[in-house]
């Protein structure tokens, strides 16, 4: 396109925006607010995933023994165990310790504690194995499992999977709505692309007359969709920076122990993607009013 | 210059406008089409510049083929095309400038050339002292001639007028037709439809006579033909 070309389009975009100041700004808002839910929901399931790492990551597999159990063969499965691939580290707590550490949490009278359970102690040896990945846990779970000796694991079964589960949910929800609000923004692009293409009809049927190509006929009405679509993702995109530092702050200064990703590389990628999606929406609306019109 | 080979045309309603015309226009004729209202002339005229495409038959400008023509070279045609009608089709919020300008504007002649050919052919239509007023500030007259420099200023092959002066007083008329008729001289081929019976009798140019969608009448230096 000349340079010629190019001052006409934006004077031409310009003043359609100015003819429908109403639709204009309601189709701003419907991109905005539906960015502002996506943008918001990104950095939700950013926290949420990063919190189920960080349980995953703390998870350790809890190895009881048969009470038949050796201090020996207790030895030998430690190092057994130590040995499987993906085992970042065993300790051992014994019978005898366990029983301790009850007494304690207790408080005091530890000598009676073994008459006072009936002569014995309940207690069985205990293992305790972390894995190197979080994802190994329940492979390595069964496979400590299957040692003789052993008499069961615990590793937080199914609770792992649950809030996973849970932020798949979200995950799905958020999409809906914000699926819901994107369509809402390119129908309203939609319209007021069209309503301007109706009241410039006159000068469009003597553009086409003159020889004006389909593309330059088009052309604002694409911009001003882009731009329509712009002003909103970049609104979203504010509205969600400062909005999320917001909560940065306020969460890390009364909430300390919630871990919160703070990372400046998804923030720019959210933020510009925002804006990018607001200027995809607008070029969308616009597309779908010019479709139909302009041909021959 | 412009050929029709066994053209009908049978619109969605079922309204047949043309029924298997066939007519060659030569280059550098003055032509003018006549006939009762409804009977098919506007829709001929449609055609050359494709506005309309016929159902059947074959549509030719300068040995182009119209009906094969691909949508996107349309407007390269219709830059070779000038096209006049009876209501001005002038923007009512541009000036007269603007108006004749917007033609050079819109298919991205650049700004410079734009001010000399648009103040040349407002020269030639008479209209040099109007160029700032705006289109509801002229009588008939002078926006029937707004919307010829408009047509011209391309310098287009064939110029095509759907009644251009049906609007217009006899007096004015007059005036539009010593302008259409000075354009002819230039070159350019000019396809007019009109129910101007004076003018055509007058002017003893190429008369064709469509009847029912039909050529009932093709004859050099004619008259109307119609009883008033």
């Amino acid at each position: 396109m000349t340079l010629n070309s190019t001052r006409y389009v934006l004077r031409e975009t310009a003043n359609s925006m100015k003819r429908n100041p109403w639709l204009s700004i309601a189709s701003v808002l419907t991109v905005m607010v539906s960015l502002v839910i996506l943008g918001f929901s990104v950095f939700f399931l950013a926290n949420a995933s990063n919190m189920a790492k960080s349980f995953e990551s703390q998870l350790e597999i809890a190895t009881f023994l048969q009470s038949s159990v050796t201090p020996d063969q207790l030895q030998t499965l430690q190092s057994q165990i130590q040995g499987m691939p993906g085992v970042a580290s065993v300790t051992v707590v014994t019978k005898d310790q366990a029983l301790i550490d009850f007494g304690k949490t207790m408080g005091g009278a530890q000598s009676n504690l073994v008459t006072d359970l009936g002569g014995t102690n309940p207690f069985p040896d205990k293992l305790t194995v972390k894995a190197t990945d979080p994802q190994n846990v329940k492979a390595l779970a069964d496979e400590v499992s299957a040692l003789t000796g052993v008499d069961k694991v615990r590793y937080g079964q199914g609770y792992v999977d649950k809030l996973l589960k849970f932020t798949q949910w979200l995950r799905w929800i958020g999409l809906g709505v914000v699926a819901a609000f994107a369509i809402a923004a390119i129908v309203l692009i939609s319209i007021n692309v069209k309503m301007n293409v109706f009241s410039r009809r006159r000068e469009i049927q003597i553009m086409k007359l003159v020889g004006a190509s389909n593309s330059f006929i088009r052309w604002p009405f694409l911009i001003e969709g882009l731009a329509l679509g712009l002003v909103g993702g970049a609104l979203a995109a504010s509205i969600v920076g400062v909005g999320y530092n917001w909560i940065i702050n306020y969460v890390q200064s009364t909430l300390t122990f919630l871990p919160v990703v703070q990372n400046i590389v998804l923030f720019r990628q959210v933020t510009g993607g925002l804006l990018l999606a607001g200027m995809a929406m607008g070029a969308v609306g616009s597309g779908l009013s010019l479709q139909k019109f302009l041909r021959g | 210059m412009i050929q029709l080979r066994n053209v009908s045309k049978i619109y969605q309603n079922g309204a047949r406008a043309l029924v298997d015309v066939n007519l060659k226009i030569g280059k550098g004729e003055f032509v003018f089409l006549v006939g009762p209202s409804g009977a098919g002339k506007s829709t001929l005229i449609k055609l050359f510049y494709r506005d309309e495409t016929p159902t059947r038959g074959q549509v030719q400008i300068n040995s182009k083929n119209l009906v094969r023509m691909k949508d996107w070279e349309v407007p390269y045609l219709r830059r070779g095309i000038g096209v006049i009608f009876q209501d001005f089709k002038l923007l009512p919020n541009k000036t007269v400038f603007e108006n004749v300008a917007f033609a050079l504007e819109v298919i991205g002649v650049s700004k410079r050339e734009v001010m000399t050919r648009t103040r040349v052919t407002l020269e030639l239509v008479g209209l040099a002292s109007k160029e700032k007023s705006f289109p509801h500030e002229l009588s008939g007259g002078e926006q029937q001639r707004v919307c010829v420099a408009r047509a011209i200023i391309n310098n287009p092959a064939l110029l095509v007028a759907d009644e251009p002066t049906g609007n217009l007083d006899p007096e004015t008329a007059w005036g539009i037709m010593d302008l259409l008729y000075n354009i002819n001289k230039r070159g350019t081929t000019i396809v007019m439809a009109t129910h101007a019976r004076n003018i055509v009798n007058k002017m003893q140019k190429r008369v064709i006579a469509i009847e029912n969608g039909r050529v009932a009448r093709d004859e050099e230096e004619g008259g109307y033909g119609y009883d008033a």
